[in-house]
């Protein structure tokens, strides 16, 4: 009993409002696009015939494909990468700071980033990746190298070192929750059954984390493989992924050619977020344990 | 088993405890406290080769802390733990001869039954196909064979006992600790499985040391129960020990039945001693060392050592006003108002016909000899 | 050798170390941004500063260079409170009625979750071009407006459903019996336990939308957004200025996640009260 009745009209009727919106702004146009991607002729119109010639063309050109390995190389680097330290952070805040004031003021710290504006963060990069930025001028004054040294900004280094700090935090929050869902007993059951505590951490905790860190993986793959503003920002015109591929083509007004990179994208996602959701029933997350 | 104890400087020091090997478990006035808080204030026992220990006591006494410095959960700030008869008071958890059982059985949950029954064999890395034998064995042996592919979440709270204890037994470790085993279970469940593992213990031979806040349980499978309470042990001894000659008046009043008399000695004579109270002066029985007069003591009389049928010959005497009566079983338990607002309690067995009333006012008699004189220190 | 209990704590000090570094990794930048946003006249876009000034905040103000500021800030803040006010509307409704589990929503569910997980780039290039096939102009105040809302009521809605899930229904159940509506029991019990919740969705939807790029850039229309304007301007030149509304930006984003803190605790505080 409560003030909604289970399959009552009303539950019906609150709900579509939300639906309807989601449906005609997000699942709509994702159709639309895949529509698009096979229109052939020349003119914007929905009469236009269907045809692969765009995938077709797309797959030809050599750049293109290797742009999309690139991409999917790049994505992964930054999955591994943000995994492996999310997971450290996520361990040592929840496992090894006992003051839960320490505790909070770290998480906060951490957290507190994910909140201002992706877009300004990656510009803060700017001035510490510049051939004059505070790397080389560091690493001058220390005395690594005398001359700076161009690889950090307009590079693939940069892009990698800014997206890093931007989304590790997406890598570990969930592994935080999955880790603070660990009752201690379990830990103690297992050291009492003669596990020592990397085993303990390979046999018990890391399974236990491991719906946490899928989803933060997913998170990460679907942020880096769609964020065209920080590589545009840190990587100037230098540097492309899939997702500046799109704004190239659709800034060209080549929309047929944007709506191809645009599903194959999704189609990159797609496979992802469906391995994911394999493993984990995200649904469970949000109810209380 | 014992490889797994590494050998340490310390066992030259030890050396003569090991030609006692016939114990099972020593502890050697261990201490632990969180910051001002003392857990364990100076705890010291003796578990001989396969006894049934029960540590019983209110919630926050330091039973579960004492256990945990056992399974080397928690490190004692001082003294010693020797698991036959070897020091082990740093040794981690996994290098110490036992195993535990949670209070809420604490079941892998990512694992199958079988699995997790397993998991301690894995650990002392033993050939896979004896580990796949000995699994089915255990699992049979514990009836629960079929669950061997199902996972915690779908077990009954009876069944995830059983696995909890299959889980633990399987590296028959020689000391295996419990802490508040069958308090997850259902009321109903309890004295079945109580049964069950008192005959375990005594088929195994393995030594069990069981935390609890039940007295039933403790009496009822206890070898040795050791009462605690503050950090401290108030009294150890056979349930019977505990339950005739209670030391302090901590235990006479935990335990159930009893009723506690404070007050000073007045007079010392002839074996016995007379004590003045709040709710009158009563005479108490006096062991080889007497109190002297003028000693602040305790003493206790059990509830079912009271009689209402009170003649000449009574040296005790009491006259109090029934409140209440209740009824366990074959017993009547009578409540009445002692002169100190305290209450007292008298026993009636039998199913005759009840002579006292609520309401009623009655005299109540017991001879010195029904009486305990509390030996243990004074609060 | 060394005990178990100190190798366990050595561990601790490594991963301490590597937060530790992390954390100044990822805020050295801000930090920097910050401070060189403060830099003289002549200052540029890295040290060194060449003196402390407030002179480009004044250009900013001024805009005499550069574009203005001021219009496109204005209209993210509008932008963001309409979105604010519009999830807080549809994500309560929308976790109210899971609570009836109509038929249905275990689908409505990943419906909301698409809304997150669905790239923006995808979204606002799709909607464009829906856009464009419908003959709607585009505009930030209406077809941005749209998609925005699409990118934060998930969001809200995920909020919502984490409150209701630590909702205790017996007050409720309470109110009914004796003798309130369904209606009147929402209202005058249900509504004011979950405010911090709302207020949370609320801020949640200010943000994220007062922060949206990707989704903005395609439907945006003749009058940007703050967000596009500083990429507009980040495109022609970078100057101290930019710095400058990063961090007045920032600054304003930690305020409300400062106020969002504050909610979070409020609501612990009040549904505490029910385990007492």
């Amino acid at each position: 009993m409560s003030t909604i009745r289970v399959r009552s009209p009303a539950s019906y009727w609150l709900a579509v409002p939300a639906a309807a919106w989601m449906l005609g702004v997000v699942v709509v146009p994702i159709v639309l696009l895949v529509w698009v991607s096979f229109w052939g002729g020349r003119t914007f119109s929905t009469t236009s015939p269907l045809t692969f010639d765009n995938y077709a063309r797309f797959f030809a050109n050599q750049t293109y494909v290797k742009l999309a390995m690139s991409t999917v190389v790049h994505t992964a680097t930054l999955m591994a990468v943000t995994g492996v330290l999310g997971y450290c952070i996520a361990y040592f805040l929840t496992m090894k700071v006992r003051s839960p004031i320490w505790r909070m003021a770290l998480f906060l710290a951490f957290i507190v980033p994910f909140w201002t504006s992706t877009l300004i963060r990656a510009i803060a990069w700017i001035p510490f990746l510049g051939v004059n930025g505070v790397i080389n001028q560091t690493l001058m004054f220390v005395g690594v190298t005398q001359s700076p040294i161009e690889a950090f900004l307009y590079s693939r280094t940069g892009i990698t070192m800014a997206q890093v700090s931007l989304y590790t935090m997406m890598a570990a929050g969930p592994v935080v929750y999955m880790l603070n869902s660990i009752a201690p007993a379990l830990r103690e059951a297992a050291m009492t059954l003669k596990a020592p505590p990397l085993v303990v951490f390979w046999r018990i905790v890391f399974p236990l984390t491991l719906p946490g860190v899928v989803i933060g993986q997913v998170l990460v793959f679907l942020n880096v493989m769609s964020d065209f503003a920080t590589v545009a920002t840190i990587g100037g015109n230098k540097h492309a992924l899939l997702s500046n591929l799109v704004l190239l083509f659709y800034e060209g007004s080549q929309i047929r050619a944007a709506s191809v990179v645009a599903v194959l994208l999704m189609i990159c996602m797609l496979i992802g977020v469906v391995a994911a959701l394999r493993v984990v029933d995200i649904r469970r997350l949000g109810a209380d344990r | 088993m014992d490889t797994l104890a590494q050998p340490s400087r310390v066992d030259e020091a030890v050396a003569p405890v090991l030609a006692r090997p016939q114990l099972d478990l020593e502890l050697r006035g261990i201490r632990k406290r969180y910051g001002d808080f003392t857990a364990v204030d100076g705890i010291s026992l003796k578990v001989a080769k396969g006894q049934f220990v029960c540590l019983l006591g209110p919630s926050g006494c330091g039973k579960t802390t004492t256990l945990r410095c056992v399974a080397g959960l928690e490190e004692p700030d001082d003294g010693g733990v020797l698991i036959g008869g070897k020091e082990v008071t740093r040794n981690p958890p996994w290098q110490r001869d036992i195993a535990m059982m949670f209070q809420d059985f604490a079941l892998f949950p990512h694992m199958t039954v079988a699995k997790q029954v397993a998991f301690g064999l894995e650990m002392l890395k033993k050939p896979k196909a004896e580990i796949a034998k000995r699994v089915h064995e255990v699992l049979t042996s514990f009836e629960i064979a079929v669950l061997a592919d199902r996972k915690p979440a779908s077990l009954s709270g009876g069944q995830r006992q059983r696995v909890a204890l299959a889980r633990a037994m399987i590296t028959e470790p020689r000391i295996l600790l419990l802490d508040e085993p069958i308090g997850a279970l259902d009321y109903s469940l309890r004295e079945t499985v109580m049964l069950e593992l008192k005959l375990l213990q005594q088929r195994t031979g393995i030594s069990f040391i069981w935390v609890t806040h039940d007295q039933n349980e403790a009496f009822s499978l206890g070898d040795l129960v050791v009462v605690m309470n503050h950090a401290h042990i108030e009294q150890q001894g056979t349930p019977e020990e505990i339950l005739q000659r209670p030391a302090t008046a901590f235990v006479a009043g935990f335990v159930q039945g009893n009723n506690v008399f404070r007050g000073r000695v007045v007079e010392v004579t002839a074996g016995l001693a007379k004590v003045a109270t709040a709710a009158g002066s009563f005479l108490v029985s006096v062991g080889p060392s007497p109190p002297l007069a003028g000693d602040e003591v305790s003493f206790s009389v059990r509830a079912e050592r009271i009689t209402d049928i009170v003649s000449d010959r009574h040296l005790n005497v009491l006259s109090a006003r029934c409140t209440a009566v209740e009824y366990f079983g074959s017993v009547r338990r009578h409540i009445f108002e002692r002169a100190d607002g305290e209450v007292l309690k008298y026993d009636q067995f039998g199913a005759h016909a009840a002579r006292i009333a609520v309401g009623q006012r009655s005299t109540l008699g017991w001879q010195p000899e029904d009486s305990v004189l509390h030996t243990g220190r004074v609060e | 050798m060394i005990g178990w209990k100190s190798r366990l704590r050595l561990t601790g000090w490594l991963l301490g170390t590597l937060t530790v570094i992390f954390l100044i990794y990822q805020w050295l930048p801000i930090f920097t941004l910050g401070l060189l946003s403060f830099s003289g006249p002549t200052g540029g876009t890295t040290f060194p500063m060449n003196g402390t000034s407030l002179h480009w905040y004044e250009e900013v103000w001024r805009a005499t260079v550069m574009n203005d500021f001021k219009p496109p800030l204005l209209r993210s803040t509008l932008l963001a409170a309409a979105c604010a006010v519009t999830t807080i509307v549809l994500s309560t409704m929308a976790a109210q009625a899971m609570r009836g589990r109509f038929r249905g929503n275990g689908w409505f569910f990943y419906l909301m979750l698409l809304g997150i997980m669905a790239p923006g780039i995808l979204v606002g290039f799709g909607f464009a071009i829906m856009m464009r096939l419908l003959g709607v102009e585009l505009s930030w105040d209406t077809t941005t407006f749209l998609v925005q809302v699409s990118w934060t009521l998930p969001f809200g809605f995920l909020t919502m459903l984490a409150v209701f899930n630590r909702f205790d229904t017996r007050v409720e159940e309470a109110a009914l019996t004796l003798g309130a509506s369904r209606l009147t029991t929402f209202r005058r019990i249900t509504l004011p336990l979950i405010v911090p919740g709302v207020i949370g969705a609320g801020l949640f939807g200010f943000s994220l939308s007062y922060d949206e790029y990707p989704r903005s850039m395609f439907t945006i229309g003749p009058d940007a957004t703050l967000p596009l304007a500083v990429m507009a301007q980040l495109d022609r030149q970078i100057t101290p200025e930019i710095y400058a509304i990063g961090t007045m930006t920032t600054l304003f984003s930690l305020i409300a996640v400062t106020l969002c803190t504050f909610g979070l605790w409020a609501m612990r505080r009040s549904t505490s009260l029910r385990r007492a």
